[in-house]
C-alpha cells in the first residue's frame, strides 16, 4: 500500500486516480489474455485450422454455385448491416428533449468563464438549442466551442475555466480523442451525465488561461498609424488607413476554425508599417498570441509583427507559410505588475489575404 | 353499392387503362417501371430546394429558351443578342437546358409553379432513363433484370435526387445510355441492314444530342472506338490502318457527320468566333479518379455496389470464356460494350460541370451499365442458388439489396445531395470521416416555411450560400414572403441563412456583425446541420 502523502495539494486528481485505475485493469487484462492463451494455445490452432478449412471447402474448388453463394452472401450480408444500422440510427442520435435536458442543465448550472464544447465538432445543433449566456449573468457568454482537438498546445482556451463537454457518444464517428484532450486539462471532472443519447461532463482546467489584457478587445482605445498617418475610426468600430487598409475586431476562418482576431485588410508596404499602440496595457510574465491568414492556406503568405512597450522594442515574430494559426510568445517578467503602452507593428507582408491577429498578455 | 361492385368498376378501369399499354411484356414492364419513377419523382418533388448549380441552369434555360422565341419571331435581332443569352452559361451546352426552357414555359401557362416546371424535363428524362434501363435490364436477364436494373440505378439517395432537379448531368446519363443502345442496334446481325443503318443514323443524332446536352459527352466517341477495337482485336490485327477505316461500322461517321452538326445547330453561342470558342470547349477537364471512386464508393448504397461489383467480375469472366471458345451463347461485343461503358466513364469522369467530391454527376454516365450489369448478376446468383424457383431466389437476395437502399432514400428525402451510404456511417459519418458536405444551398429549402413564420415584417434575409436566381424563384413560386427584402452581406442584413459546409468565413463574419454565434433554426440530416438561420435581436419572433 502506498504511503499517505501527508501534502493534499500533491495528491493526484480523479482523472489522475482514473489513468492509474486503467493503467492497473489493462495490465491485469495482459496477464490473464497471456495466461489463457499458454493454456488454449494447442487447442485454438486447431480450432483455427479447421475454420480455415471449412471456409476454404466454401469457395473451392470454385464452381458458379458457390460464387453464386458468395455474392448472395456479401449482398445479404452488406444489406443486412444498412438496414440495422438505419433501423438503430435514431436511437444512437440524439431527441429534441435531450437537447432540451442539457439546455435546462447549463441554465441551471453554467457560470462565468464556462464554455460548451460539442464532440462530434459537427453536431452544432448546439448552436440552436444550448443558451449563449449564463442565464445568472446574461452578460456573461457561455461559447459554443466546435474544435476538433483541444489540447494544450492546439488551443488556449483563453478566458476560460470550465468546459462543459456535450457529446454524442453513439454518434457515427465518434472518437474518444476530445474528451482524452480535456481530460488531460483537467483539476477536476464532473460527469459524464447521460441526458437520454447525449453525454454531459464538465471539465475545470488545471491551469486556465485568463489574460491580463485581450487586445482584440481593446481596439476602440487604440491608437492606430499607417507610415506614421493617424488612422481614424470610421464610425462602425473599425479603423480606416490611407490606402485601403483597415483594422477591425471580426470572428474570422483561419485554417478551419473561427479565430476572434484583430483583422488587418489591405496592402502594407514595408516601408509604411501599421503601428496599433494599446495605452495602459496591465502587464505579466508574456505576451502570447496567434496570428494567420484568413481563408484556408494556400498562396505565399509572410508578415513580421514587432512588438513595443511605452517606445521600446520588446521583440519581433516572423510568420512565414506554415500551420494557419501560428503561435508566438514574447517573455514581459521583468515588466510584470506594471502598466504599459503596447505597440504591434506589422512592418511587411507578403500575400493579399486579411491578416487575423490574436494576442494577450498573461499573468 | 356494396364494395364488391366498387371493386369490379375498378378491375373495369384498370382493364382499359391496361388496354393502354404495349402487348409484349417487355415493353409494359418498361412503361410501368418509367410511370413508377415518374410519379415518385412527381411526390418527392415539392420539398427539394434549389442549389445554386441548378438555380444557374434553371436561370439559363429561361433566359436561352426565351431567346429561341425571339428566334422565331425575329431572326436577325435575335442574332445580335446570341452573346447575351447564351454566353452567361457557355459552359454548358443548351440542349437540356432548352428543355427545361420549354416545358417551363408550358408548365406555367398550365398553372404548375416555375420550379415544377422547370423539373419537369428531369422527371421525363428519368422516366425516359428508366424504360430504357428496363429494356436492356430484360434483354439481359429477363423480367428479373427488367425490374432490377431500374430499382439498382435510382435506390441511392444521389440517383435519385437527379431525377428531381433541373440538372445536365441525368440527360446525359440518359443519352450516353440510349447512343449506345443504338450503336449496339447498328453493329446486331439479327436486324436487317437498313434497321442497322437507321440505327446508325440514331447513334450518331443522339451522339449530337449527348454532345449538345454536356460536354463531356465527347468521350462516348472514344469509349465506343475502343469497344469497337476490342470486340474486333484479332481480325483487326491483320488489317493495314486503311483496311481498318474501310471496315469501321457505319455508326462512327454518322457520331462524326451529325454530332458537330447537331451542337452547331443547337448552340447558337458556337455561331460566332466558331474556331475560338468550340477550341476552348474541347479541352477537357477531368475530376481525380480517387475523388470520384471515393464519392462513389461512400454514397452508393453498399450492398448495391457489392452486385455492381459481381456483375463486373461476371461480365469479365464472360469475356474470358469466350476469348478461349468456352462460351459459345456469349457476345463478346455486348460485355465488351457494357464493361467500357461501366468502367471507362468512372476512369475518364468529366466534370467542368459537375460538383466536387459529392456529387453524381462525375460517376452518372457509368451508373446505368452498372446496375445492368448488377441486375444480370443478381439475377445469375438466383438461378444458380435455387434452379427450381429462381424468380424466389433473386427476389430474397435483391431485396436484401433493395431494402436498405430503399430507405436510404427516404430516410435521406429531401437532404438527397448530402446523404452518404450506411458504410460511411451516413451523413454523420461520413463528416467525422472528412467528406465534404454539400455546400449547394438547396437544403436552405427545409427552413423556408420557418423564416416565412418568424421573420419580423420586411426585415432583410442575406442568403449567403445560395445563388440569388435561387431566392428569386422562391418568391416567384410564393415559398418566400414578398415582404422580406434580399441583402447581400451581413451589415444590411437582419437575418443570415448559412450553410455550414465548406469555408465558413461568411458565417463568422455574421457572427461578428451581429454578436453572436447562436442560430435560432437549422435544418439536420443525422443531426448533421445542413443550414443555420442567425437573427439580429428582434428579427425572429
Amino acid at each position: 500500500m502506498p504511503p499517505i502523502d501527508p501534502d493534499p495539494s500533491r495528491r493526484p486528481g480523479v482523472p489522475g486516480r482514473a489513468a492509474a485505475l486503467w493503467r492497473e485493469a489493462r495490465r491485469h487484462a495482459r496477464e490473464a489474455l497471456r495466461g489463457w492463451l499458454a493454456r488454449a494455445g494447442p487447442e485454438l490452432r486447431r480450432a483455427a485450422s479447421r475454420a480455415a478449412q471449412g471456409a476454404r471447402a466454401l469457395v473451392w474448388p470454385p464452381t458458379p454455385e458457390r460464387w453464386a453463394a458468395l455474392l448472395a452472401l456479401a449482398v445479404g450480408g452488406l444489406g443486412l448491416q444498412a438496414l440495422a444500422f438505419q433501423a438503430r440510427l435514431s436511437a444512437r442520435l440524439p431527441a429534441p428533449l435531450d437537447w432540451r435536458a442539457a439546455a435546462a442543465l447549463l441554465e441551471r448550472d453554467a457560470r462565468p468563464g464556462d464554455a460548451v464544447a460539442i464532440d462530434p465538432s459537427w453536431a452544432e445543433r448546439a448552436r440552436v438549442a444550448l443558451p449563449d449566456r449564463v442565464a445568472a449573468t446574461p452578460e456573461a457568454p457561455l461559447p459554443v466551442l466546435a474544435f476538433p482537438r483541444y489540447a494544450a498546445a492546439l488551443e488556449d482556451l483563453a478566458g476560460l475555466r470550465r468546459i462543459w463537454l456535450v457529446s454524442l457518444p453513439e454518434a457515427p464517428g465518434f472518437r474518444e480523442a476530445v474528451a482524452a484532450d480535456l481530460a488531460a486539462r483537467a483539476e477536476s471532472v464532473d460527469g459524464p451525465q447521460r441526458l437520454g443519447a447525449l453525454e454531459m461532463t464538465r471539465y475545470d482546467l488545471r491551469s486556465p488561461v485568463l489574460p491580463l489584457a485581450f487586445l482584440p478587445g481593446r481596439l476602440a482605445t487604440a491608437r492606430v498609424a499607417l507610415g506614421g498617418e493617424p488612422c481614424p475610426d470610421d464610425g462602425t468600430g473599425a479603423i480606416r488607413c490611407p490606402g485601403g487598409v483597415r483594422l477591425s475586431r471580426q470572428v474570422r476562418q483561419v485554417g478551419d476554425q473561427p479565430r476572434n482576431c484583430l483583422l488587418v485588410e489591405g496592402p502594407i508596404a514595408p516601408t509604411a508599417p501599421l503601428e496599433v499602440e494599446f495605452p495602459a496595457v496591465p502587464l505579466g510574465r508574456a505576451l502570447r498570441g496567434h496570428a494567420g491568414p484568413v481563408g484556408a492556406p494556400e498562396g505565399p503568405f509572410s508578415t513580421r509583427i514587432g512588438v513595443g512597450l511605452a517606445g521600446e522594442p520588446l521583440g519581433a515574430v516572423d510568420l512565414a507559410p506554415g500551420p494557419p494559426w501560428q503561435p508566438f510568445q514574447l517573455d514581459t517578467t521583468i515588466h510584470a505588475g506594471r502598466s504599459g503602452d503596447l505597440a504591434l507593428s506589422l512592418v511587411a507582408a507578403e500575400g493579399t489575404r486579411p491578416l487575423c491577429l490574436e494576442a494577450m498578455t498573461l499573468p | 353499392m356494396k364494395w364488391t361492385a366498387h371493386l369490379e368498376r375498378l378491375r373495369a378501369h384498370l382493364r382499359r387503362l391496361g388496354g393502354l399499354l404495349p402487348r409484349e411484356e417487355r415493353r409494359r414492364t418498361a412503361q410501368v417501371a418509367a410511370l413508377v419513377v415518374l410519379l415518385a419523382a412527381v411526390a418527392a418533388v415539392p420539398a427539394v430546394g434549389i442549389s445554386s448549380d441548378e438555380a444557374a441552369t434553371l436561370a439559363a434555360a429561361e433566359r436561352e429558351a426565351s431567346w429561341w422565341g425571339g428566334m422565331l419571331r425575329s431572326p436577325l435581332r435575335a442574332y445580335g443578342h446570341v452573346d447575351a443569352a447564351f454566353g452567361p452559361d457557355a459552359e454548358r451546352p443548351p440542349l437540356a437546358k432548352a428543355a427545361m426552357g420549354i416545358l417551363h414555359a408550358a408548365g406555367t401557362g398550365l398553372g404548375a409553379s416555375h420550379l415544377f416546371s422547370f423539373r419537369l424535363a428531369a422527371f421525363l428524362g428519368a422516366a425516359v432513363l428508366t424504360a430504357l434501363l428496363s429494356l436492356l435490364g430484360a434483354a439481359l436477364a429477363d423480367g428479373a433484370g427488367a425490374l432490377l436494373a431500374p430499382a439498382l440505378f435510382w435506390l441511392a439517395p444521389r440517383h435519385f435526387q437527379q431525377a428531381l432537379v433541373g440538372s445536365v448531368d441525368l440527360p446525359l446519363a440518359t443519352l450516353w445510355l440510349a447512343t449506345v443502345y443504338a450503336y449496339r442496334s447498328s453493329l446486331d446481325p439479327a436486324i436487317d441492314r437498313r434497321g442497322r443503318r437507321t440505327a446508325a443514323l440514331a447513334c450518331g443524332l443522339l451522339f449530337g444530342a449527348a454532345l449538345a446536352t454536356r460536354r463531356g459527352a465527347w468521350l462516348l466517341l472514344p469509349v465506343l472506338l475502343l469497344h469497337w477495337a476490342l470486340s474486333n482485336f484479332r481480325a483487326l490485327r491483320r488489317l493495314s490502318w486503311r483496311e481498318r477505316l474501310t471496315v469501321l461500322p457505319s455508326a462512327f461517321p454518322a457520331m462524326a457527320a451529325l454530332g458537330p452538326p447537331v451542337v452547331l445547330a443547337t448552340w447558337p453561342w458556337l455561331w460566332r468566333q466558331t474556331g475560338p470558342r468550340l477550341a476552348g470547349l474541347l479541352a477537357p477537364q477531368l475530376q481525380p479518379l480517387s475523388t470520384t471512386l471515393a464519392a462513389l464508393a461512400l454514397t452508393v448504397p453498399a450492398a448495391t455496389l457489392a452486385a455492381m461489383a459481381a456483375g463486373v467480375a461476371l461480365s469479365a469472366a464472360r469475356v474470358a470464356a469466350a476469348l478461349r471458345g468456352r462460351a459459345a451463347e456469349v457476345s463478346l461485343s455486348d460485355e465488351l460494350l457494357l464493361l467500357c461503358n461501366g468502367l471507362l466513364p468512372l476512369l475518364l469522369a468529366p466534370s467542368r460541370s459537375a460538383p466536387g467530391a459529392g456529387g453524381a454527376g462525375p460517376w452518372l454516365p457509368a451508373a446505368p451499365f452498372l446496375a445492368l450489369l448488377a441486375a444480370r448478376a443478381l439475377a445469375w446468383a438466383g438461378r444458380l442458388l435455387w434452379p427450381a424457383r429462381p424468380w424466389a431466389a433473386t427476389a430474397a437476395v435483391a431485396s436484401l439489396a433493395l431494402a436498405p437502399a430503399l430507405w436510404s432514400v427516404v430516410h435521406a428525402h429531401p437532404f438527397e445531395s448530402a446523404a452518404f451510404s450506411a458504410a460511411a456511417g451516413g451523413a454523420g459519418g461520413a463528416a467525422s470521416l472528412g467528406a465534404s458536405r454539400e455546400p449547394g444551398g438547396d437544403a436552405a429549402a427545409a427552413l423556408l416555411p420557418a423564416l416565412n413564420e418568424h421573420a419580423a415584417p420586411g426585415v432583410a434575409v442575406w442568403f449567403a450560400d445560395l445563388a440569388p436566381e435561387a431566392v428569386r424563384l422562391y418568391r416567384r413560386d410564393g415559398r418566400l414572403r414578398p415582404d422580406l427584402r434580399a441583402a447581400d452581406g451581413p451589415e444590411a442584413a437582419d437575418l443570415a441563412v448559412h450553410q455550414p459546409a465548406g469555408p465558413r468565413d461568411r458565417e463568422y463574419r455574421t457572427w461578428t456583425v451581429f454578436g453572436s454565434a447562436r442560430a435560432v433554426a437549422g435544418a439536420y440530416l443525422d443531426e448533421l446541420p445542413l443550414v443555420l438561420i442567425y437573427a439580429r435581436p428582434g428579427a425572429w419572433r
